[in-house]
């Protein structure tokens, strides 16, 4: 099977600026594909690209085995990061029209509406107008617009920004599911906690380079298991002076200490009980909040 | 053709629309308010008796003004109880004073004073408390007229009934001749008033829906619904289903409005007929009226379809829209103009300028038959720059729609234009 997304040495400018800068990556088929990056690095530039709404300068990009002009897009489900549906219209006469332009017969659009309407117990709304919906309702509803016609792959601007932990998460199972059908999902990102949770694949990119790519658990591979979460009460600012210490990062609550090759983490211990009083200690690999704190801070801003 | 979604989603919207419903009914109802309500306030003006005191200097002229001066109210009894003052010489001043303060109190509504000199060319006067009636002031100047007219003929020896005769006007019947040489009788005022609500409704519909549809551009691309949907369908099929779904409904708002205004006129019909004459309203009217709509709104749509791809907001639309509306105003302007001279070259060549063509020629058919070949040319030249405006509208749209911030330069929107290509 085919990548579903493969882009090579893709770059696009904006007048001098270069927002995206000869970013090559694959995605598998059926993973969960994880975009990160800090604001302004080149995420939604590329996945415009993606969407044919801007045009690469330079490169090459093939989704689902097409090449980019020639692939259907209504294989593709599309939620932009900006938010926002036809107001006025009534919930189902919505998702009618979005199952129709995508090339859904009217009569099935409208009962895989309904259908999505009952499960987000919106169903006695159904011919209420959008506006009428709280914000987080409105961006669930976008969210069944996009995937309601069963693409093959989807493609998620920042899904879960704005959204509460409750409906977040309500979003969570259902791209889960979908994603058990066997279908693909890229989605940027800056929420870390999410990508630990669903993603298959990362991607980290910063000020428009690939910094980091591949499954989950070979970027961690890369960073090694020797990191140390240490939780405590006193001053533990002396901490990073240690011998064994490779970086530092101040967690708030914790401190996540990584340790230098081949050095013997007890070692750490003892010495951090030495001089204050330790409540936690975790030998622990990174977390990719780690990995992503250490990376674009170490990529220079 | 996914078009046809999208002018499926556009119409019902459009005529699901609060703001639709209530046009379509307002508007015929104010029409119908316009028309019925001045011959309304006509017959249900109150009237009353006025007690009209008349001091007069003549001795003559106040006995023959009153006599003359019989009319009646609609429910009976006479309309003005007149009293003569009977005040020669000297005593005239403080006669009309008297009468005056009568005024003042009460006593009488109206005091008309006839000098000795109105035999001569002196001025009466006619004095009342608040009321500013001028059908009462215009029916006394008429009879005081006559009643003077009379007693100077009758001093120079000459029969007043007979002068009245041989003097007597010579009304001019206005006809026109149709094109099969027949002769028709035409009101022309109230034909002016027909092409005026005609041009009018026109105009407002073309504004008003071109405005509808740079509003749902503006709103789609500030939604980024824009996005999700070139995802899916091609701006060209955008474009497509929003001028054919728009247009569909100004079409049956236009039509309800037609149906509603027929039954109207139908059974407002003897009022009218009773208020201002016949009224020849060509029924081919009714045929091209739908046709310059469709004609008008597609030039101006993709004009406005073209400020709603570069604006961002709404206020950027706003602004821009005034550009597209100047040439409607145009013809709007020079219409009392053109009423007066539809068949002149200038009337001939303005009605052919495509921007003005709907109003104009719309009201030159009204107005008159123009030849065949004048309304096929007005047409043609539409089609041909309809085809000019779509062309240009789809490219500047197709790059427009996806660009945010600030708006573009006219020199910008060239290089979209030559990028679209």
């Amino acid at each position: 099977m085919p990548s579903a997304v493969h882009i090579e040495n893709v770059v696009k400018r904006y007048g001098d600026a270069l927002a995206v800068d000869h970013v090559s990556l694959s995605v598998p088929p059926g993973v969960i594909y994880g975009f990160l990056g800090p604001n302004g690095a080149g995420k939604t530039s590329t996945i415009r690209m993606l969407m044919r709404i801007l045009l690469p300068d330079e490169g090459q990009i093939r989704i689902l085995g097409d090449d980019l002009q020639q692939v259907n897009l209504d294989r593709i489900g599309y939620l932009p990061e900006e938010r926002g549906l036809y107001k006025k219209m009534r919930l189902l006469d919505l998702l009618t029209f979005f199952g129709e332009v995508r090339g859904m017969p009217r009569r099935e659009a409208r009962n895989r509406g309904g259908a999505w309407l009952e499960r987000l117990s919106l169903a006695d709304r159904a011919f209420r107008p959008v506006e009428e919906l709280s914000k987080g309702m409105q961006q669930k509803v976008q969210f069944v617009a996009t995937i309601m016609h069963e693409p093959e792959l989807l493609i998620l601007d920042e899904p879960f920004s704005g959204l509460d932990p409750v409906n977040a998460n309500v979003l969570k199972d259902i791209i889960l599911e979908y994603h058990r059908r066997g279908h693909t999902v890229i989605f940027s990102t800056h929420q870390m906690d999410q990508v630990e949770k669903l993603c298959d694949h990362i991607c980290l990119i910063n000020r428009g380079r690939v910094l980091l790519e591949g499954t989950l658990a070979s970027v961690k591979q890369r960073y090694g298991k020797n990191g140390v979460n240490l939780r405590f009460e006193g001053d533990g600012t002396y901490l990073h002076t240690l011998p064994e210490v490779a970086s530092f990062q101040d967690n708030g609550n914790e401190v996540f200490l990584r340790l230098k090759d081949g050095a013997d983490p007890a070692r750490v211990l003892d010495a951090a009980r030495a001089r204050v009083s330790v409540t936690r200690y975790e030998l622990a690999e990174p977390s990719v909040y780690d990995i992503f704190i250490e990376q674009v801070s170490g990529d220079g801003q | 053709m996914k078009a046809m979604y999208v002018i499926r989603r556009e119409y019902t919207e459009n005529v699901r629309r609060k703001s639709f419903i209530v046009t379509t009914i307002l508007v015929p109802l104010f029409m119908a308010a316009l028309i019925v309500l001045p011959v309304t306030f006509a017959l249900l003006q109150p009237e009353h008796q006025n007690r009209v005191a008349v001091v007069d200097q003549t001795g003559k002229i106040g006995p023959e003004f009153v006599a003359a001066l019989t009319d009646s109210l609609k429910k009976g009894g006479r309309k003005y109880l007149c009293t003569v003052v009977s005040a020669t010489g000297e005593n005239f001043e403080a006669a009309k004073q008297a009468q005056i303060d009568g005024l003042r109190s009460r006593d009488t509504d109206i005091v008309v004073a006839i000098p000795q000199d109105v035999m001569t060319g002196g001025k009466a006067a006619y004095i009342t408390r608040e009321q500013r009636n001028y059908n009462i002031l215009d029916r006394f100047e008429d009879v005081l007229n006559n009643a003077v007219l009379k007693e100077r003929l009758a001093t120079e020896g000459i029969d007043y009934e007979r002068v009245k005769t041989l003097t007597s006007r010579v009304k001019l019947e206005m006809n026109q001749m149709n094109k099969e040489g027949g002769l028709e009788q035409r009101n022309f005022l109230a034909e002016y008033g027909v092409v005026f609500v005609f041009v009018m409704i026109l105009y407002s519909a073309l504004i008003s829906w071109g405005m509808t549809i740079a509003k749902s551009i503006v709103e789609e691309k500030g939604s980024r619904i824009i996005e999700v949907l070139l995802s899916t369908l091609s701006a060209r099929d955008l474009m497509i289903g929003k001028l054919v779904g728009v247009g569909l409904a100004g079409l049956t708002q236009l039509a309800i409005w037609g149906v509603v205004g027929f039954l109207l006129a139908g059974s407002a019909l003897p009022m009218l007929v009773a208020q201002m004459g016949t009224v020849h309203v060509s029924p081919l009217v009714f045929v091209y009226f739908p046709v310059f709509f469709v004609l008008g709104f597609l030039l101006f749509a993709s004009l406005f379809m073209v400020v709603g791809a570069v604006s961002s907001t709404e206020q950027d639309a706003q602004q821009m829209q005034a550009i597209v509306t100047l040439p409607m105003i145009i013809p709007l302007m020079s219409l009392m103009l053109f009423i007066q001279s539809p068949n002149s070259g200038l009337a001939v060549a303005m009605s052919l300028i495509p921007v003005f063509t709907p109003l104009l020629m719309l009201a030159r058919i009204i107005l008159l038959t123009p030849p065949m070949w004048q309304i096929a040319l007005g047409i043609g030249l539409m089609l041909v720059a309809i085809f000019f405006s779509v062309t240009v509208a789809a490219r500047i749209f197709r790059v427009g729609i996806l660009m945010y911030g600030k708006r573009p330069s006219l020199r910008e929107m060239m290089h979209w234009y030559r990028m679209a290509g």
